[in-house]
């Protein structure tokens, strides 16, 4: 028996001598790219679509070969939708060794992780904050797929004036994101000369929405813009219809999620506009069908919102500079800021303005017709 | 004034929500002087055992609306409840005898623990009740229109309150508790057998926590991993304005909790609800520090 044994053992260790040497004969050392999503807290879903889709990219890569011969390493880190968990899910990327990194969904918690990117020479690019201050800070170091919230907001307020409502009624839920979308289209609305006869905000998390909804309907508004997420949007929709109020309601791209209409229930939801970067569902460069088909096969199913899809972009995009300029971050900086123009990304062509924001018009107007699906307009 | 009367029926029905989660966080503290933290996580347990069953296997559409409601009701309660009682086995238990500061960390840890056994089990998306579940009766109180289901929450969460009541005053088994509320010790002397006492009130508590989750589930129709964090906040805070460890106090405090929000949202601000709320509750504490009904601080439940 104890012959047997060491004969085993022997044989083993040549096994595992052998892997050692081969793995060290072709492989530089990996490219390590970090991932900050909420995969816990409130946004759980959106962080754990993100992560899914940049691991089918990753795959794919390394599947082809790899990037100048080294294997590509996503590192995740948890912010769980929380700025004080966002700064410590940077720190601990940073010294992990990336050299940039995919992140992330909110723009407070986008904002908290900023400058330790910055200081410790990291790209960032955000995917889903669409906050306007992110950028105007002039750091070198930090881009965006997504776009910002002044566009958003305009397009919102020209979208309530081309519909034809004279009305609004503004409701925000007191987030950055929230707020900061309903004054801009508040500011294009008065431009065009529509007053607002309500603004005020709810809380996020909360369920009972039926004072809000009272104080609203003694305003007679012909419109209610809400500018906050899906959980409340689709729970509004809910309530009014339960209260039998039929107005129309137009919200920004936050509430690009299917669950609003599961929480709203589609005869709840129909009628329902919002501006959004178009959905997986509508996005149609081949690019984007193939990892589609990859993710419905993985995960039974498409990523239920469009922002996971620009984390995908994020992540591509980075992947393109690196095997352009290198692992230097300040290289791969400098690429996209000048270098990258019209890169076929996943939702269409990606270049960067000087500030780091994606150039280009990336929204559409949506109605959810009375199956509850969003119908491109 | 009809304005205000609307005003006042939704913040019962919000406040009787609170309310009943409350009486959870104010028993387990009235007998053990411990703040389970993990209360809101069995409120959300509850809401998605509900989901199971009045979503998943469609009992609605089996048994008929109310027959649907009631059983789940008992099952959600059940199943709460011997989620209270592990609970209480593996988190509380050993520590009995420990530093109370290593019981407010231990139940802390059961609360993350809990919530993120929710998440990986029912995942991280919102799940949705079916509206259609309850037919939409809409009756006129008071020249009000008042939804049946906005009532219905509020009857039973009054019921249950007033079932609780009895319970704790009228029986024998309530006489312990109260017994071991006011002295452990001396209860123990008396020949009440204090570790039953103190498992039951983690069977009743979490049991009417999950109830409320099933409320919850019903009425809004969305639910989500992480909902018991805010009803528990504010659940707590019900318990102690209305002087924690009590239990008529619990109901008080949550009643007047969901009031404050919704008078608060209606005649000044929705964006200031919160801050009003919370400013009129640390009035009431500065006045009476240990809550609106705990005058009688020996007699703690």
């Amino acid at each position: 028996m104890g012959r047997m044994f060491s004969r085993v053992f022997f044989w083993a260790l040549i096994g595992c001598l052998a892997m050692v040497f081969s793995t060290g004969a072709w492989a530089a050392p990996a490219i390590k790219i970090g991932v900050m999503a909420p995969t816990t807290g409130p946004w759980a879903s959106e962080g754990q679509d993100m992560v899914k889709v940049i691991e089918i990219l990753a795959d794919g890569f390394n599947q082809k070969a790899g990037l100048t011969g080294a294997k590509i390493e996503v590192v995740v880190g948890d912010d769980g939708g929380v700025p004080k968990t966002a700064a410590l899910a940077a720190q601990r990327l940073v010294t992990s060794g990336i050299v940039a990194v995919v992140g992330t969904y909110g723009s407070a918690v986008t904002e908290a992780s900023q400058d330790i990117y910055d200081e410790a020479g990291v790209v960032q690019i955000a995917t889903g904050s669409t906050s306007i201050r992110l950028s105007e800070k002039g750091l070198k170091r930090f881009f965006r797929t997504c776009p910002r919230d002044d566009e958003q907001g305009r397009v919102l307020g020209d979208k309530v004036k081309e519909l034809g409502f004279t009305k609004p009624a503004i409701v925000h839920d007191n987030t950055s994101y929230a707020k900061g979308l309903a004054e801009e289209s508040r500011a294009v609305m008065r431009a065009h000369g529509l007053n607002e006869v309500y603004y005020d905000a709810i809380n996020p998390g909360e369920r009972d929405f039926a004072v809000a909804l009272s104080k609203i309907q003694a305003q007679n508004p012909d419109i209610i813009v809400f500018t906050g997420y899906y959980p409340e949007a689709g729970l509004i929709l809910r309530q009014k219809k339960v209260k039998g109020w039929d107005i129309p309601m137009i919200g920004g791209d936050a509430t690009n999620n299917r669950s609003l209409v599961d929480i709203a229930e589609a005869s709840a939801a129909k009628g329902y506009y919002f501006v959004s970067p178009p959905g997986p569902g509508d996005m149609n460069t081949p690019e984007a069908l193939e990892l589609f088909k990859i993710y419905q096969e993985k995960h039974k199913g498409l990523p239920s919102s469009v922002w996971a899809v620009l984390a995908g972009d994020a992540f591509n995009v980075i992947v393109e500079a690196v095997a352009k300029v290198g692992p230097d971050s300040t290289k791969i900086a400098d690429y996209l800021h000048s270098g990258l123009k019209d890169y076929k990304g996943l939702s269409g062509n990606i270049s960067f303005n000087e500030k780091g924001d994606r150039i280009g018009e990336v929204y559409r107007l949506y109605k959810v017709n009375e199956k509850g699906e969003f119908v491109l307009q | 004034m009809a304005h205000f009367i609307e005003q006042v029926i939704f913040g019962l029905t919000v406040g009787s929500i609170y309310a009943l989660i409350a009486l959870g966080y104010t028993m387990v503290y009235g007998v053990m002087k411990l703040i389970n933290f993990a209360h809101g996580e069995l409120f959300t347990l509850g809401a998605f055992v509900g989901f199971v069953f009045l979503v998943t296997l469609n009992w609605g559409g089996v048994f008929g609306p109310v027959l649907a409601i009631f059983l789940t009701a008992l099952i959600v309660s059940g199943s709460a409840a011997l989620a209270g009682h592990l609970l209480e086995r593996v988190a509380y238990r050993p520590l009995r005898h420990s530093d109370r500061l290593a019981a407010v960390v231990s139940a802390l840890g059961a609360s993350i623990f809990l919530q993120n056994v929710i998440m990986v089990v029912w995942g991280a998306q919102y799940r949705a009740f079916n509206a259609s579940l309850l037919p939409t009766v809409v009756w006129k109180i008071a020249g009000q229109s008042v939804p049946l289901i906005r009532l219905f929450v509020f009857l039973t969460a009054v019921l249950t309150m007033a079932a609780l009541y009895l319970f704790i005053n009228r029986t024998r088994f309530g006489l312990a508790i109260r017994a071991a509320a006011i002295d452990q010790g001396a209860a123990k002397l008396m020949g009440v057998d204090v570790r039953k006492v103190i498992a039951s009130v983690f069977i009743i508590g979490p049991a009417l926590g999950g109830l409320a989750g099933l409320l919850v589930g019903i009425y809004y129709g969305q639910i989500n991993f992480n909902m018991g964090q805010m009803y528990g906040l504010k659940a707590f805070t019900a318990a102690v304005i209305g002087g924690i460890g009590n239990i008529p106090g619990a109901m008080i405090g949550g009643l007047l909790l969901g009031l404050l929000e919704t008078l608060g949202e209606a005649y000044v601000s929705g964006a200031w609800k919160d801050a009003l709320a919370f400013v009129a509750l640390i009035l009431i504490l500065v006045f009476r520090p240990t809550g609106i009904l705990s005058e009688r601080v020996a007699e703690k439940l």
